[in-house]
């Protein structure tokens, strides 16, 4: 099973629970807002402790969602290559 | 389809763009509205106001009939990419719109949010029909009978222009299309593909975090299409002219012609230009009054790249050219900034509008921008020397990618071209020595500085 991981950053207000169940997969930044740096959810395991992670974050802010399109520029933030934002 | 093109160029009914082909094929053209060589902004001068349907119908010949697929081939073959900012190639977005499921929303985003970007303000207030062409070549594509166009609602001149042009098309019953002219607030983000399409829905105009496309599902649960108006209007010409010819008219990775707006230390700052053929940067600023490079140009919009102003005098304005120094062609922003202005004072001038303009959903952008404008501030200010070239250097590291759009990532990209373009003055500030350009006034005009950053700001209503 795969999936992908996103934290939605106008929800994220640095509770930094993600973190307790994530510790590999995300990051807090110096303010203590969550940023996901492995995205790809390649194992049941990982899958299931990021649904965990969705489920406890207080603001909603974790999302997993199955792994649909991989060819595209990402959708939030910008393609480094083009520089195109969300389309 | 190449015979379509041909039958429409022979039959005389855009007897002025075959013309235009002709004579700029291999050849470098640049001129403003109703200057000879245009495409986009052949026709009348400005001075005529907003071109009326029958005169624009008279120059351009009506729209050759296409089903859906036509219009999608089109587009496919013509590579046309989009010119709000992105470059992101309409032909995908039409397509996975077509593919996803749902009636698709279509909106042309006539808001230009760049404060120092004109020429879809331009288009709307001179060429209306053209962009409105465009659109209703589109809603084919997509099979929807609705268009929306979005603007400011203080763009005077070209809310008039389209509102004018919308009426001419109601009452002629020119198009099998419903168009609904919609008005937004008039901030940077609120162009954004994503808070357009958001505010059209429910009336807030910031981005909106989604993991999908827009094209795949917008804030309303509809596919939705949001398309730059410069985008739509050369829709509008390549039907007419065909694909090929059309993108004939560019060069390399950047087909078509393209519009551009010349602003900082020129002449007429401000100033829109169409480029067709192979053209230089150097040839835009000569174009612009320029006669010699001058200190270093801002390429692609204010969250754009510098480059220095002897590169940018021989680069082609062309994507994969302008990529090698770094540099996208954005909204086709040409800013000038002359030997004696410091690029790291009009830089932080910048970086600091830009962090006003966040709309405060973001913890780390929201955060984040007002302290790497400071550290900006203070490496042009020559205080705090050495950390606040790092702190500026940390900062943008962690502002990167940070965001639901691409508002702190276009920052981070303006503010590591400063450091590295401007690097001898880093140099300089950073020995103490007190800046030679400091008295400059400033290049760039910030728009709203008696605007205070208020965190979020929700949009007016759709009217």
């Amino acid at each position: 099973m795969t999936a992908r991981m996103r934290i939605n950053p106008t929800r994220c207000r640095g509770h930094a629970v993600c973190a307790l169940y994530l510790a590999d997969a995300v990051e807090i930044d110096r303010w203590g807002f969550g940023r996901v740096v492995e995205a790809d959810l390649d194992t049941r395991r990982a899958v299931r402790r990021a649904r965990r992670a969705a489920a406890a974050c207080p603001n909603g802010a974790v999302v997993v969602a199955d792994d649909r399109d991989r060819s595209g520029p990402p959708a939030t933030g910008s393609d480094p290559r083009t520089g195109a934002g969300r389309w | 389809m190449t015979g379509l093109d041909r039958s429409a160029v022979g039959a005389g009914t855009v007897a002025g763009s075959g013309r235009v082909v002709a004579a700029t094929e291999g050849s470098v053209r640049i001129g403003g509205l109703g200057e000879p060589g245009t495409v986009l902004l052949s026709g009348p001068l400005p001075s005529a106001g907003p071109e009326p349907l029958d005169d624009h119908l008279g120059r351009w010949g009506s729209l050759p009939g296409r089903d859906g697929d036509g219009v999608l081939a089109l587009a496919r073959a013509s590579r046309l990419d989009g010119r709000g900012g992105g470059g992101f190639p309409l032909a995908r977005k039409l397509a996975t719109a077509r593919e996803s499921g749902g009636e698709p929303v279509l909106v042309v985003n006539a808001s230009e949010s760049e404060p120092a970007s004109a020429k879809d303000a331009a288009l709307g207030a001179h060429r209306p029909h053209l962009v409105l062409d465009g659109a209703a070549l589109a809603a084919e594509a997509l099979g929807v009978s609705s268009v929306t166009v979005h603007l400011h609602r203080r763009a005077a001149a070209p809310l008039d222009g389209l509102t004018r042009a919308v009426a001419e098309r109601r009452r002629s019953g020119h198009d099998g299309v419903t168009w609904r002219v919609s008005l937004g607030p008039d901030r940077y983000v609120a162009g954004e593909a994503s808070a357009v399409a958001g505010f059209l829905h429910d009336g807030d105009a910031r981005p909106r975090f989604g993991a999908a496309p827009l094209a795949v599902v917008g804030p309303s649960g509809r596919p939705t299409v949001v398309a730059n108006a410069e985008t739509l209007a050369h829709l509008g010409v390549i039907a007419r002219l065909g694909a090929g010819p059309w993108a004939d008219l560019g060069w390399g990775a950047s087909p078509g012609p393209r519009l551009l707006t010349v602003t900082g230390s020129v002449g007429r700052p401000g100033h829109v230009l169409e480029l067709t053929g192979p053209g230089t940067l150097g040839d835009v600023l000569v174009a612009g009054g320029l006669s010699a490079p001058p200190g270093a140009v801002l390429v692609g919009g204010f969250a754009g790249t510098w480059v220095d102003g002897d590169e940018a005098w021989q680069v082609p304005w062309e994507r994969s050219a302008l990529s090698c120094l770094g540099a996208v062609p954005g909204c086709g922003l040409v800013g000038v900034l002359p030997h004696g202005a410091c690029g790291l004072v009009e830089s932080a001038r910048l970086v600091r509008y830009l962090a006003g303009e966040s709309a405060g959903q973001c913890g780390t952008c929201a955060v984040g921008l007002p302290r790497l404008a400071a550290a900006m501030e203070a490496l042009a200010a020559g205080t705090f020397r050495r950390r606040a070239l790092r702190r500026a250097e940390a900062l943008a590291g962690e502002l990167l990618g940070s965001g639901a759009c691409g508002h702190p990532d276009g920052v981070v990209r303006l503010v590591r071209s400063t450091l590295s373009v401007f690097a001898d003055d880093v140099v300089r500030h950073l020995a103490g020595e007190p800046c030679r350009h400091a008295d400059h006034p400033p290049v760039f005009a910030v728009p709203g500085a008696h605007r205070v950053s208020d965190g979020r700001r929700r949009g007016g209503r759709a009217t």
